[in-house]
C-alpha cells in the first residue's frame, strides 16, 4: 500500500437530527431529538441546539427533558434516513469509485486517483459540502488525511460543517498530544488499559516499546503502537469488494416484556421469517443458528447456537432449530429482546430437493418470496403471524446497514 | 392534486384539495421515496400557509395520499 494516499472521510452532522430539520422548518434552530417510533424507545441522535444543552444519544426521553425542557422530541422515519444516506453514497460515487460506507452517516472515499481531474483534495471536499447542502439542506464534516485512520481523526476535529486536512508532514505533531480516546478502535477499556500504563497520548502510545505492547494486547499490540504513530495501511473498500457477508441476523426489542412461551414462540416465528427471507433473497444458506435472548432487568442476557448436518435458509427450519436452542434453557425472567442470526454461510445455486415433499415446501416459498417482493414485506406469511397482533421489527437502522447488498436491510 | 413533471423525471407538487380546500404549496421541504414490494413510493414534505404536509405518490398504483401532518 503506498503512503501517498489522499483518503477523505466524511461525517454527516447529527444526520437524522439534521434532516428533520431540514424536511420542517419549524424545527430548524431549535433542539430537536430523533427516537424510535417504538414504545420503549430512547433518543437516537440530536440536533446540535440539544446537545449544546446536554441531551446525548441513548438517553430515555424523560432524561433528555430533564436536560433540556424545550426539546422538541421527533419520531424518526427510517426510510427517509436510508433513502438519504444512499444519495449522498451516488454523490460520492462521482468522484471516486472507491467508496466505503461505514455506517448511515460516514464514509471513506479513497480520491488518490481522481485529484488529476478535480484539482485537490479540498476542492473535492468544498464540491461535496455543496452539493448535499444544496440537495438536502443538511451539513457534513469533512477530514482528508492520508489513511483512514486520520481522515476520520480529523473529521472529527472540527463540527459542524468543518473541512479539516492532516498533511503527511504534520501527522506528528498534531498526535503528539491527541488524547488516546480521539482514535477510532480505542474505546473506553481499552483507553484505560493504555492510561494504567501511562499512556495517556497518541505520542507516548507511538513511541511506547511495541514488545511492552505486545505483552500487554497480545497480536493488537503492533497495531496500537502504529496508529499511535499515524500509520494506518488499511485500504478503502469499496461496495461489492467487502469480505463475503458471514452471518444474516435480525433482533428486536419487544414492545413490552415477555414470558408467555407461546408469544416467544411466535416473535422467533417472526424473526426466523425475516432472517429466511433476506439469506433467500441473496442466494447464502447457513448451518449455525445462534438465538440470543435479552431479559427485562436489561443487564442479562444469553446467546447459544447450534450447528446443524445440512445448510438451510427456509424459515421454519430455522424456527425450529432456534426453538431447539429455546428449549435447552430455562428462562429466568420475562424477555426484552430476542435475536436469530444465521452464520456458517455457503453461497448456493438453488438445489431442487429429490422429495416430493420438499419439493412442494421449496416451491411454496418461492412463491411467497415473490408475493412479498412485489406486494411489500409479509403481505403473506405465517397464519400465526397475521396482523392484529404485535410485530416485531427492524425499528432501528443497524450498525451494519450498507447503502448496497445483504446489509441493505428493509427498514421499518 | 396539481403537479409539474418537469424534465428529468422531476415532480413538482403545486396545490392539494384536502377536506373541500385548496391548499396551495408554497415550498417542498424534503423529498424522498421508499419501496413496498416493487413498487416505487415517492414522499415530498411541503409547506402551506398553516402547516407541513406529507404527500406520497404511489408509482405503482398511481395514487397521491395524505401520509401525514403538522400544523
Amino acid at each position: 500500500m503506498t503512503d501517498h494516499r489522499t483518503i477523505l472521510h466524511i461525517d454527516m452532522n447529527a444526520f437524522f437530527a439534521s434532516v428533520e430539520q431540514s424536511a420542517n422548518p419549524e424545527l430548524r434552530g431549535k433542539p430537536v431529538a430523533v427516537v424510535g417510533g417504538h414504545g420503549r424507545t430512547v433518543i437516537t441522535t440530536s440536533s446540535y441546539e440539544a446537545r449544546a444543552k446536554g441531551v446525548k444519544t441513548g438517553m430515555a426521553i424523560w432524561e433528555g427533558k430533564r436536560a433540556c425542557p424545550e426539546l422538541i422530541i421527533v419520531v424518526g422515519d427510517n426510510r427517509k434516513y436510508t433513502y438519504t444516506s444512499t444519495k449522498i453514497n451516488d454523490i460520492f460515487h462521482t468522484y471516486t469509485p472507491t467508496v466505503e460506507a461505514f455506517s448511515i452517516d460516514e464514509s471513506w472515499l479513497d480520491v488518490t486517483h481522481s485529484l488529476s481531474i478535480f484539482g485537490s483534495a479540498e476542492n473535492i471536499a468544498y464540491l461535496i459540502k455543496a452539493r448535499i447542502r444544496h440537495l438536502f439542506g443538511i451539513t457534513c464534516s469533512i477530514g482528508v488525511a492520508p489513511n483512514k485512520l486520520l481522515a476520520k481523526l480529523a473529521s472529527d476535529m472540527q463540527k459542524p460543517d468543518g473541512l479539516t486536512v492532516i498533511r503527511p508532514e504534520n501527522v506528528s505533531r498534531i498526535l503528539e498530544q491527541m488524547p488516546i480516546k480521539e482514535l477510532c478502535g480505542i474505546g473506553k477499556k481499552m483507553q484505560r488499559h493504555l492510561n494504567m500504563m501511562s499512556i495517556y497520548t497518541c505520542g507516548e502510545l507511538g513511541r511506547c516499546d511495541a514488545a511492552r505492547l505486545t505483552r500487554k494486547f497480545g497480536i493488537i499490540g503492533t497495531r496500537l503502537k502504529e496508529m499511535g504513530r499515524g500509520i494506518d495501511n488499511v485500504p478503502v473498500v469499496s461496495f461489492g469488494k467487502e469480505d463475503d457477508v458471514k452471518s444474516v441476523g435480525h433482533s428486536s426489542t419487544l414492545e413490552r416484556d415477555i414470558d408467555n412461551p407461546a408469544e416467544i414462540r411466535r416473535f422467533i416465528l417472526q424473526l426466523s421469517e425475516m432472517v429466511g427471507n433476506r439469506a433467500r433473497r441473496y442466494n447464502v444458506s447457513g448451518k449455525t443458528i445462534h438465538l440470543y435472548v435479552r431479559y427485562a432487568d436489561f443487564f442479562s442476557s444469553w446467546g447459544k447456537q447450534t450447528t446443524l448436518k445440512n445448510y438451510i435458509n427456509l424459515s421454519d427450519e430455522i424456527y425450529l432449530a432456534a426453538l431447539g436452542i429455546l428449549a435447552t434453557v430455562e428462562l429466568e425472567q420475562p424477555v426484552r429482546l430476542l435475536g436469530i442470526s444465521l452464520s456458517n454461510l455457503k453461497h448456493q445455486a438453488e438445489q431442487l430437493p429429490l422429495f416430493e415433499d420438499e419439493r412442494k415446501k421449496r416451491f411454496a416459498t418461492q412463491a411467497m418470496d415473490r408475493i412479498n417482493d412485489r406486494f411489500g414485506r409479509m403481505s403473506v406469511t405465517f397464519g400465526s403471524l397475521l396482523p392484529g397482533k404485535e410485530k416485531a421489527g427492524s425499528h432501528v437502522i443497524p450498525p451494519s446497514w450498507r447503502p448496497d447488498g445483504v446489509k441493505n436491510i428493509d427498514v421499518q | 392534486m396539481a403537479v409539474v413533471f418537469g424534465p428529468g423525471h422531476s415532480i413538482k407538487p403545486v396545490w392539494f384539495d384536502w377536506h373541500n380546500r385548496k391548499h396551495a404549496i408554497l415550498e417542498t421541504t424534503y423529498t424522498w421515496t421508499d419501496v413496498k414490494g416493487s413498487a416505487k413510493r415517492l414522499h415530498f414534505a411541503v409547506r402551506d400557509e398553516g402547516g407541513l404536509y406529507q404527500l406520497t405518490y404511489d408509482t405503482a398504483d398511481q395514487i397521491w395520499s395524505l401520509e401525514g401532518l403538522e400544523s
